[in-house]
């Protein structure tokens, strides 16, 4: 599955791509996971199966949830704590289970 | 403090949320950050040409001849130099893009329309002579960089807004039935395009006429400079950096939004200091605050100047999860990201952590324009470093390579350091005893199952 995440710069969502990955691995689940910039979410929003918002980000929700839901593809926050703590796992559970 | 929160999530956040999501403030915002990567590139020109080492002058016009610089300089001449004119393009871009009408076309109307509003003329002042005479015929360079930004911006947004209302409104020039979709989609831009051009030419025909004599007069006078006073002001950098905060203390990309609505001003400060620099670079530079007075002076570590608050997590608490956050903060940290502090220590809704969070950059922000002002410490010099960049080094090229630059920074690190200590302390021990009791009930638990 792919998931796309985003922040301001997408700078900070980048460290946790990192984490997601390597829980996706210990899985045993193939995942195409990446990070962008809020203004190149359009540009990227066509190949994800999931957009995930920055906590920092969430005033953009409404704008992503248009953009994804025009689209079919679930839109929703990342959870501050598992964001801070950056637990690849939790929020790639949190990924999977707006997908089902 | 619970209060405050409660002000902040049901008053300030939503407010903040709206002005973010202005359609016409994200254009300027992102229109802008096109023109970011060219000007780090200038900069590096900038910095190999005002090294500062002895000799070094020198050296170079012994290798590469006399006009060394002036040739080293080229890149900054169409990067810098044309910040307006790219902005003019991006700003139309994206605001077009968002409005779901051709981008592109909005682009390139918004830079005839910028061009428009422009007196192909300029000042020189030829060899031997004792007064400039005008000559004509000639882009005026000076207006292509910062001076013509605010230009840019306004008629970048005045020209798409005609642009997509004629095309949403469908005037357009149909074609007959038969003529190939690639011919009638190039005369869909035709009249939107044409009305654009005739209300700018209209309104440079009218202030020609005026006192103001241009466009870019009346923009300058009535919108730029009272604009750069507050913005570059002291009281203006601490309400900025006030609000960057709050935002933050509920979870929000504060310096995103502030800065969306104050970048444009941080960046024209930021290349007239530029401009003075590349004039004489030990010279008297304009301004103090500039976009990277706050990206490198007060945001050392991220927004709330929070590298301290890591290194004391790393070096001096006692419990387990703050040793973990800081050992996950430090990377990172270095390279002024601190989201892992923000939301994992959490600073986020914090009511003891957001008085430090608030109050170190204030207080960086008062000690550091004084410093600057006073000609204690060198003024930013106007070559744009990346946020990312680490300090010390960051400090030391962001003022063309002097050495108080990167002392103020470390001097700003220990005052941050210094805020945060107690509030730190405070924390730490409550997680403590958090994880004592924690493991003490799961001690009892087990010998309970005994």
């Amino acid at each position: 599955m792919n998931i796309l995440l985003c922040c301001a710069a997408g700078m900070s969502t980048s460290l946790l791509v990192q984490r997601m990955e390597q829980a996706a691995r210990e899985k045993g689940i193939t995942a195409k996971i990446w990070a962008v910039s809020a203004d190149e979410v359009k540009k990227h929003i066509g190949q994800a199966d999931v957009l995930l918002l920055g906590p920092q980000v969430r005033y953009k929700l409404a704008e992503m949830k248009k953009e994804g839901d025009a689209r079919g593809i679930p839109v929703d926050v990342i959870q501050a704590m598992d964001y801070g703590t950056l637990n690849g796992k939790n929020v790639l559970e949190f990924a999977m289970g707006l997908k089902k | 403090m619970g209060g405050f929160i409660t002000f902040l999530e049901n008053r300030v956040m939503p407010v903040a949320g709206r002005i973010a999501e202005q359609k016409h403030l994200q254009a300027i915002r992102d229109g802008i950050i096109l023109t970011l990567p060219l000007l780090i590139i200038g900069s590096l020109f900038l910095i190999i040409g005002f090294l500062p080492i002895p000799g070094y002058n020198e050296f170079m016009s012994s290798t590469f001849g006399e006009n060394w610089l002036t040739k080293l300089l080229y890149p900054v001449n169409a990067t810098f130099d044309i910040m307006a004119l790219i902005v003019s393009f991006g700003v139309a871009y994206r605001l077009a893009e968002k409005y779901k009408v051709d981008p592109l076309s909005a682009g390139a109307i918004s830079v005839a329309a910028f061009l428009l509003a422009t007196p192909y003329k300029t000042m020189f002042m030829p060899e031997g002579a004792s007064a400039a005479v005008e000559v004509g015929g000639v882009i005026p360079v000076a207006l292509m960089g910062s001076q013509g930004l605010f230009v840019a911006m306004l008629l970048a947004i005045i020209s798409t807004e005609i642009y997509r209302k004629i095309i949403q409104k469908n005037i357009v020039i149909t074609m007959p039935p038969g003529v190939p979709p690639a011919v009638s989609r190039s005369f869909v831009a035709l009249i939107p395009a044409f009305v654009v051009l005739l209300v700018v030419w209209l309104l440079r025909i009218l202030l020609e006429n005026t006192s103001f004599e241009s466009i870019h007069n009346i923009v300058s006078d009535l919108l730029a400079v009272p604009l750069n006073a507050l913005g570059g002001s002291l009281i203006g950098a601490i309400i900025a950096v006030l609000l960057v905060h709050m935002l933050w203390a509920v979870g929000l990309h504060g310096a995103a939004i502030v800065g969306g609505v104050l970048g444009p001003i941080w960046l024209s400060l930021m290349d007239q200091n530029r401009a003075a620099f590349q004039a004489n670079p030990n010279g008297e530079l304009p301004n103090v605050i500039t976009q990277q007075f706050f990206d490198l002076w007060i945001y050392a570590g991220g927004s709330g100047a929070t590298l301290a608050l890591v290194v004391l997590m790393l070096m001096r608490a006692k419990s387990q999860q703050m040793k973990n956050i800081g050992r996950l903060s430090i990377a990172p940290g270095l390279f002024n990201i601190n989201e892992p502090v923000t939301f994992g220590m959490p600073i986020v809704m914090n009511p003891l952590l957001i008085i430090p969070f608030i109050l170190a950059p204030v207080v960086l922000v008062i000690i550091s324009y004084f410093a600057m002002a006073t000609g204690l410490v060198a003024k930013p010099s106007g070559v744009a470093v990346p946020w990312t960049t680490p300090l010390i080094i960051s400090g030391y090229l962001a003022t063309g390579g002097k050495i108080s630059g990167m002392v103020l920074q470390a001097f700003n690190f220990i005052v941050s350091l210094i805020i945060y200590y107690p509030f730190f302390r405070m924390w730490d021990k409550k997680k403590l005893a958090e994880e004592q009791t924690d493991s003490a009930t799961q001690n009892s638990d087990h010998s309970l199952t005994m």
